[in-house]
């Protein structure tokens, strides 16, 4: 360095060293529930705050778990025409739908050969526990490709015991290519539309050429697509903790 | 629209209908009126006034209330009456109380025979030629006319139309919010007239209601949320059926 004055140059001390603490990184991974996110729309956002209230204060008396797509659950539901008054399910989550109080989640299973689905309600009165056996995301949002899969990718044993699971541990993301009956399936998983990444297709090359025409490549870059929840989605983090802590 | 739970576990679906701003603007006599009953009128939702010109203030100035977007008359009896620029708030409904809602439908601009009076059209194959979707025919051979009021293609929605007997499951006092059961007539954010339900079977519900109107510097203290006594609250534990 040039130095000013002709005297030796002041003396700098090191850069001081950057500490990337892996720990609090973590935990800024959140989850949020995603029926608390308000769809894009005109509605009065008001309408959402007091829906929101509600579903804050069934979580005060009731404890929904962290769940995903893939998760195997037991869900313990009150049924006046059953003997014990309550029924038991285990299966596997393929959907979460619905905002708000309205929000579902469809649980799969194989009983005795025959394929069972169930549509639950998150926020129902009805249901009595939720119980998460396993937890494993899977590589698509929506499993309803298992529908037309062989039935060894959805028996789940109904007795299972809950798999332990270490707390503040990144949940494990199954690879499983799921193998399918032959076609015709209930839909064309191959379509690019459906984005499926879970499926061993063991069709011939051309098929899956030929379903690469219905392809929108456009629709990634289309603006008006665009939905940015990070800024609403903090909001709710927020309002969430502080009405939880309560 | 919102899910809404009994505490025996079955489901309903619930409109809300937000109170904004209402307040009484005039009354009109039963002489002045000419009708059977005296008249209130009332107006809903505050709106800039400078897109109208001054003459059409003078309601709202002799009420004491800026311009309002709408403003509808409801019969009134005479020990009913209210002065005008009273503001009219949600309490003024109680849960359990059956209501009925008029709005103006959506509108569907012009629309075919079809969709607008669920004609059945004709088929697809079979030889049609160009007549898919149309009327067919219109009127007999002997009648030789046209009747009046023949159900023909033309505008759609956009009237005004009530659901009746809608039952009022629960009463938000902090932010003017009737939750009102099933759906009702309009878009979303629209404007709507909530009225006591005109139906016979629904005359004597209404037990002991705020009469004639909810003061809302009267002495009664309203919780926050009021609740029909069926509604499954979220603070209870899970429904069981012993």
């Amino acid at each position: 360095r040039v130095s000013s004055d002709g005297k030796p140059p002041k003396f700098q001390p090191p850069p001081k060293p950057v500490i990337i603490d892996r720990k609090t990184q973590k935990e800024e991974r959140r989850f949020l529930s995603p029926e608390f996110i308000p769809p894009r729309g005109r509605t009065d956002p008001l309408k959402y705050y007091i829906e929101r209230k509600d579903m804050i204060q069934r979580r005060k008396v009731f404890n929904i778990p962290e769940f995903y797509v893939g998760h195997v659950l037991a869900v313990t539901t009150a049924d006046p025409y059953a003997s014990d008054k309550s029924k038991r399910f285990v299966g596997i989550c393929i959907q979460r739908g619905g905002k708000g109080l309205g929000a579902t989640f469809v649980l799969r299973n194989v009983i005795e050969d025959q394929g069972v689905e169930i549509c639950y309600e998150l926020y129902s009165p009805r249901i009595q526990a939720i119980e998460v056996l396993k937890l494993e995301k899977r590589l698509d949002e929506n499993l309803m490709y298992l529908r037309d899969a062989l039935p060894e990718y959805s028996t789940f044993d109904v007795n299972m015991k809950p798999v332990p699971r270490m707390e503040h541990e990144e949940i494990p993301v199954n690879k499983l290519q799921v193998r399918m009956k032959p076609k015709p399936w209930s839909k064309r998983w191959e379509r690019p539309k459906y984005n499926i990444k879970g499926i061993k297709f063991e069709l011939p090359e051309h098929k899956m050429k030929a379903a690469q025409k219905w392809s929108q490549p456009w629709l990634e870059f289309d603006m008006l697509r665009e939905y940015d929840t990070s800024k609403i989605e903090e909001k709710i983090r927020k309002e969430l903790s502080e009405e939880l802590e309560k | 629209m919102m899910p809404i739970w009994t505490k025996s576990g079955e489901k309903h679906a619930v409109t809300l209908l937000k109170v904004q701003d209402c307040h009484v603007l005039r009354y009109v006599s039963k002489e002045e009126s000419g009708g059977k009953t005296a008249k209130l009128l009332v107006g809903g939702k505050n709106v800039s006034p400078f897109s109208k010109p001054e003459s059409a203030h003078e309601i709202f100035k002799e009420a004491g209330v800026p311009r309002k977007q709408k403003v509808t008359t409801f019969n009134v009896t005479d020990d009913a009456i209210i002065k005008p620029g009273t503001p009219l708030y949600a309490a003024h409904f109680r849960p359990g109380q059956f209501v009925d809602v008029t709005a103006k439908t959506i509108g569907k601009g012009f629309q075919g025979v079809m969709k607008r009076w669920g004609f059945k059209g004709q088929p697809a194959s079979h030889g049609q030629t160009k007549t898919h979707r149309r009327p067919g025919a219109i009127s007999t051979n002997k009648a030789a006319k046209v009747y009046l009021g023949k159900k023909m293609p033309g505008k759609m929605g956009n009237i005004y139309r009530t659901s009746f007997g809608l039952k009022v499951w629960r009463i938000n006092t902090k932010h003017d919010i009737i939750y009102v059961n099933g759906s009702v007539p309009g878009h979303t954010n629209c404007l709507v007239k909530v009225r006591d339900s005109k139906l016979p079977t629904y005359k004597d519900c209404n037990k002991n209601p705020p009469f004639p109107t909810f003061f809302a510097d009267g002495d009664e203290e309203l919780p926050e949320d009021l609740f029909d006594e069926e509604i499954f609250q979220f603070t209870d534990p899970s429904v069981t059926f012993a």
